[in-house]
């Protein structure tokens, strides 16, 4: 199989497995508990604090975990229910529908825009963003889970108040989050009811959970993985965009390649006349897995809020596919996609009912 | 959906979108016919167009262009196959339903897909009674 969905998600790494087999059996316990086992439960999850404090440049006592992206987002747009709140168009679900509901005319406002888009990788004006809403006394949160392992970061440099993160974006399990909450930013529970966290998530912790977290953090934090990003991915990355639009007719590029505009990961490419969900299930009969901002893939009926903003155009939008690497990927899969992919979009080109424009 | 297979859709459907039937390749003024309709459009992310060939009240012979899903293929690649042969009486008593059955069955949220390949075949019959 040729996997190239990592935006979505991703095997645990061995040591993620690893870590939470021993949590399982070993620090079981409630960590919350003061006895000697729920200590030493504690101490798995301040490992895995300390990590990500480190990994973001953060106070470990800044950060609070949650069961994943979508709650540490649901829970910051919840801490300014009645406030302004302004984001880009480029979030995540949990960003805009939570800021949709909840979102009034009280100041000061949120603005909530995420580092890199998970569709197109490319990366969003931030620190403009942070700058203003500083100037103006507003507060600043970014969905930083595609960008954690892919590219170094930095809370502080970024100046942000609150920021997002993901664990099975990064070799860790499905069900753990976490949120940076800046020293002195306002706060709001999500779940009442619980002393953990220091009062600001209730629920018995995810021991096992968190430690398949940590060893996630420690392998990005060990090997540097945004160094092999920024090489080995990126040149998987580039070489299939540059044989796609050379050998691929009425393709084109949603993603801006180059280190300043987008993670080294993500290509996100549109195909004239050929539907996106048909691509991705032909693909997907000869083992090459990827996704697809097309309407019909969700189930939903317009196709990706992404592809919408980034192109205006929603033929482009039904027929865009995403490919996503990691350090896995290699030079092999490029030639497997590119073995198959032409004579695909052509087959659909010739049985659509849409002429190719271009050439 | 199609609980412990290991595809989104049914055997059927995916044989029907590996295998399309009766689809009209390239240039569609190979296939001389003597009615098209079309439905959908490419903005919603399906569309149809079916060509029919007519002949003593009968449906002679049928192609089908669609920009669209797996769904939106198997679909009218299935309707194409149930229509041939048939008089247009007939042709046009298929329904949706009829689709969905030979199929075995769409996932529910994909059924739009099956009812658009009718229409385009409903508007087709329609076009050859006014003009012939």
């Amino acid at each position: 199989m040729t996997y190239l969905d990592y935006a979505a998600t991703g095997p645990l790494l061995p040591e993620a497995i690893a870590a939470m087999r021993e949590a399982e059996q070993k620090f079981f316990a409630n960590a919350s508990a003061l006895h000697t086992p729920g200590h030493l439960a504690m101490n798995k999850i301040e490992e895995t604090r300390e990590l990500l404090a480190e990994l973001i440049n953060a106070d470990p006592e800044e950060i609070i975990f949650t069961s994943g992206a979508s709650e540490s987002n649901n829970t910051v747009i919840r801490t300014f229910e009645g406030h302004e709140i302004i984001t880009s168009p480029l979030e995540h679900h949990s960003v805009i529908e939570a800021a949709k509901a909840l979102k009034g005319k009280k100041k000061p406002t949120l603005y909530s825009y995420m580092f890199a888009n998970n569709e197109i990788g490319e990366f969003l004006p931030l620190k403009d963003i942070a700058k203003k809403a500083h100037e103006n006394g507003d507060f600043i949160h970014s969905d930083l889970t595609q960008a954690l392992g892919k590219i170094p970061l930095d809370v502080k440099a970024l100046d942000l108040d609150y920021a997002t993160f993901s664990a099975h974006k990064v070799g860790g399990p499905v069900g753990v989050g976490a949120l940076y909450i800046r020293k002195g930013a306002p706060f709001k529970p999500l779940i009442i009811g619980g002393n953990q966290e220091k009062h600001r998530r209730g629920t018995t912790y995810n021991t096992p959970g968190i430690a398949g977290f940590g060893a996630a953090l420690k392998y990005l934090k060990d090997h540097k993985t945004w160094e092999i990003y920024d090489t080995k991915v990126r040149e998987l990355r580039d070489e299939l965009a540059k044989r796609i639009l050379a050998e691929i007719p009425g393709s084109s590029l949603n993603t801006e390649l180059g280190r300043e505009k987008s993670l080294p990961n993500i290509l996100n490419a549109s195909f004239e006349a050929a539907e996106g969900e048909s691509i991705q299930l032909y693909l997907d009969a000869e083992g090459i897995v990827v996704s697809t901002g097309s309407a019909c893939a969700s189930g939903d009926i317009k196709p990706s809020h992404v592809l919408m903003a980034k192109t205006g155009d929603a033929e482009v939008a039904h027929s865009s596919i995403r490919f996503s690497f990691s350090p896995d990927n290699s030079m092999e899969d490029v030639e497997k996609v590119m073995a198959k992919l032409p004579g695909i979009i052509d087959r659909l080109q010739k049985i659509s009912t849409i002429e190719r424009k271009t050439k | 959906m199609n609980e412990g297979q290991d595809w989104i859709y049914t055997d059927i459907v995916k044989d029907h979108f590996m295998n399309p039937r009766n689809f009209l390749f390239g240039d569609e003024k190979k296939f001389k016919c003597d009615a098209t309709g079309i439905v959908g459009n490419p903005i919603c992310g399906d569309q149809m167009k079916m060509f029919i060939k007519v002949k003593d009240g009968k449906i002679e012979d049928i192609r089908w262009k669609t920009y669209g899903c797996a769904s939106a293929i198997a679909s009218t690649s299935a309707l194409s196959e149930l229509a041939k042969g048939k008089t247009l009486d007939d042709a046009l008593k298929i329904s949706a339903k009829d689709i969905d059955d030979y199929l075995g069955n769409l996932p529910k949220h994909k059924f739009h897909c099956s009812i658009l390949g009718h229409d385009a075949l409903k508007q087709a019959i329609e076009n050859y009674r006014e003009s012939a």
